[in-house]
């Protein structure tokens, strides 16, 4: 009886164990607990607001329906909304244009966040426009154009520079919806959760802000032949692929749909592959 | 946000415990939470992510107590339970009470309050959570996140912790019935500037009552009485229909065993000389009494209490009744 008992309990039992993420997410949350900077200027003095934002992913998934994932991020009253807009780190920004089929070994290094560095931030009212490099458009002039054409009751919109405000400028609301958009057209939502006074007990290294504390783990899209390595090419049309389209690492990709001399075997568009996961 | 199961019901009845004990002393709170072993309330989440929100919640909890509209005395229930959370709890390092800016007037009133009505314990507690830290400043008090939620669950906090809504008297304050006062002053003096007689103002032009101030005064002054005592009213119907119902269940002698023990515990509480002579061939005929009394004891003028005690019953027992 006691055996039966026993393997009952193996088969019913639940263990209640912290999974990776759980491990991970805690840890991103406590890391920076406590921190204290080795240069004394680098202190964050005690008036200082922290706030605190979720930056919502441009990804649309179906699984993302009820709850759209988001990062967290901790930013100091007195820092520039340029340093945020450094430290958001999107998947649209590295990706690499043009197709490549035809040679796939010359595929640029250089990513997007090269070649368009233009960006905006919109709280209340008004633009706030990344203008450090020369060749940063005004993104926000299109907007801006658009809603004083026709009287459609948006009120006034202004524009102006990124890099001279701080947060301790901004009127905001929390809890809100705030835009932020790069490359053009990828558009991030900002959220601010929380603005309180910084504690004894918060990380007080100034160098470290703006500090993520809460990061959306995605799953990423493995090659479709070896279902091992991260994808890199994404194919379409591929007479030798089994989908439209369909992901494969380079070792695979090359395997595939080159010979040994590499020349291009098949008629297929490729198009280099940055996943959603890296940032995992 | 998904509430703990339980945390409220556990809360609230910490808190009406501390009530029904009906003073402010620390000591007494220490007791209550001892009996009830309420450092165990963080024992539910051991891993420490889960342990960080378990805390967060309860303390969010707990200090929603803290604020107005309740009463007095909750309120001070509420501060030794912020207290007893905020030092018993396993998070290392610790969880922060938040409180949102706009509260902070209200609660440094609330603190000179305590000073001023020589509850020391209490202010010395308040004091020591602010030395140690324990506070964070916020613009918002609920920290929010995002989920789509199906329903909004609605908190519905007890109605007998709350202080009686008297919407006559915030109207009435003291400072606008000096205000009044002032100005109906004020009013006379220049009737009687302008009228021939210099120290008494016109026949014609008497268009007020004189004293309609004071009237005022005793209007909002009854009122609030009125108010109080129907809320004892309430209080009393509702412990005695309790009582009724535990009753007609059938579980008799469970409750009346409860009811004994809960009874004994308040004759003690509340009298100053200890009960000694509680002896056992009365002691049925005093539940008696006393449960049916509960309601009309609890606080109602002296004049009911000596009808009371018309009724068999050890001495000691009218000393208190009177005492109180």
């Amino acid at each position: 009886i006691r055996k039966k008992a026993l393997e009952k309990r193996e088969e019913t039992i639940i263990v209640d164990r912290a999974c990776r993420q759980e491990t991970l997410a805690y840890e991103m949350e406590s890391h920076a607990i406590g921190k204290r900077p080795e240069n004394p200027t680098d202190l964050v003095e005690e008036g200082e607001l922290l706030l605190t934002l979720n930056i919502f992913y441009p990804v649309i998934f179906q699984k993302h329906k009820d709850h759209k994932p988001y990062q967290t991020v901790l930013v100091l009253g007195s820092q520039k909304l340029t340093e945020l807009r450094d430290s958001i780190s999107c998947v649209s920004d590295l990706q690499i244009g043009g197709e490549f089929s035809s040679q796939p070994d010359q595929a640029p290094e250089h990513i997007s966040k090269d070649l368009y560095k233009s960006a905006f931030f919109y709280f209340e009212g008004i633009f706030y426009n990344d203008k450090r490099y020369p060749e940063c458009r005004d993104l926000s002039r299109t907007i801006i154009e658009w809603s004083e054409s026709h009287d459609r009751g948006y009120g006034n919109l202004q524009s102006v520079k990124m890099e001279d405000y701080t947060f301790n400028d901004l009127s905001l609301k929390i809890g809100f919806p705030y835009l932020f958009c790069h490359q053009g057209n990828c558009e991030h939502i900002i959220i601010i959760t929380d603005i309180r006074l910084i504690h004894h007990d918060d990380c007080l290294d100034r160098k470290l802000y703006p500090l993520l504390i809460k990061k959306h783990w995605l799953c990423t899209r493995k090659c479709f032949v070896c279902k091992m390595y991260t994808a890199r090419w994404v194919t379409n049309k591929d007479s030798l692929a089994p989908e439209d389209p369909c992901f494969f690492c380079d070792v695979c990709f090359r395997m595939l749909h080159y010979d040994v001399e590499g020349n291009k075997l098949g008629e297929f568009l490729a198009y280099p592959y940055v996943d959603p996961g890296i940032f995992n | 946000m998904s509430s703990v199961p339980g945390l409220q019901a556990d809360c609230e009845e910490l808190l009406g415990a501390f009530q029904e004990a009906d003073t402010v002393r620390f000591e007494r709170f220490a007791e209550l939470w001892r009996e009830r072993r309420f450092h165990t309330i963080f024992y539910g989440r051991i891993r420490a992510l889960e342990r960080n929100k378990l805390t967060k919640k309860t303390l969010e909890l707990a200090q929603q107590y803290f604020l107005p509209p309740y009463a007095f005395q909750i309120r001070v229930g509420a501060l030794y339970l912020l207290y007893g959370l905020y030092s018993t709890q396993l998070c290392q390092p610790k969880q922060k009470i938040r409180i949102a800016l706009k509260d902070w007037p209200e609660i440094q009133r609330f603190q000179q309050d305590l000073i001023g009505s020589q509850h020391y314990d209490a202010a010395y507690i308040f004091r020591t959570l602010r030395l140690s830290r324990a506070f964070h400043f916020t613009a918002m008090p609920k920290l929010l996140n995002y989920r789509t939620k199906k329903k909004i669950q609605e908190n519905e906090f007890k109605e007998e912790f709350k202080d009686p809504s008297n919407r006559v008297n915030s109207l009435i304050t003291n400072d606008v019935l000096e205000e009044l006062m002032n100005i109906h002053d004020h009013y006379q003096k220049m009737k009687c500037v302008i009228s021939a007689d210099k120290s008494h103002p016109d026949k014609a032009l008497s268009l007020i009552k004189d004293e309609f101030v004071v009237t005022l005064k005793d209007i909002t002054l009854e009122h609030q009485e009125w108010q109080q005592n129907r809320m004892k009213l309430f209080l009393n119907a509702k412990e005695t229909d309790e009582i009724s119902n535990k009753k007609e269940e059938g579980i008799l002698l469970e409750s009346e065993g409860s009811e004994r023990a809960n009874a004994l515990a308040r004759i003690k509480y509340r009298s100053y000389s200890a009960v000694v002579e509680a002896s056992k061939s009365r002691r049925h005929r005093q539940v008696k009494l006393e449960s049916s009394e509960s309601g009309s004891n609890y606080g109602k003028s002296p004049n009911r209490s000596k009808k009371n005690s018309r009724r068999p019953q050890p001495a000691r027992r009218r000393d208190s009744l009177e005492v109180k």
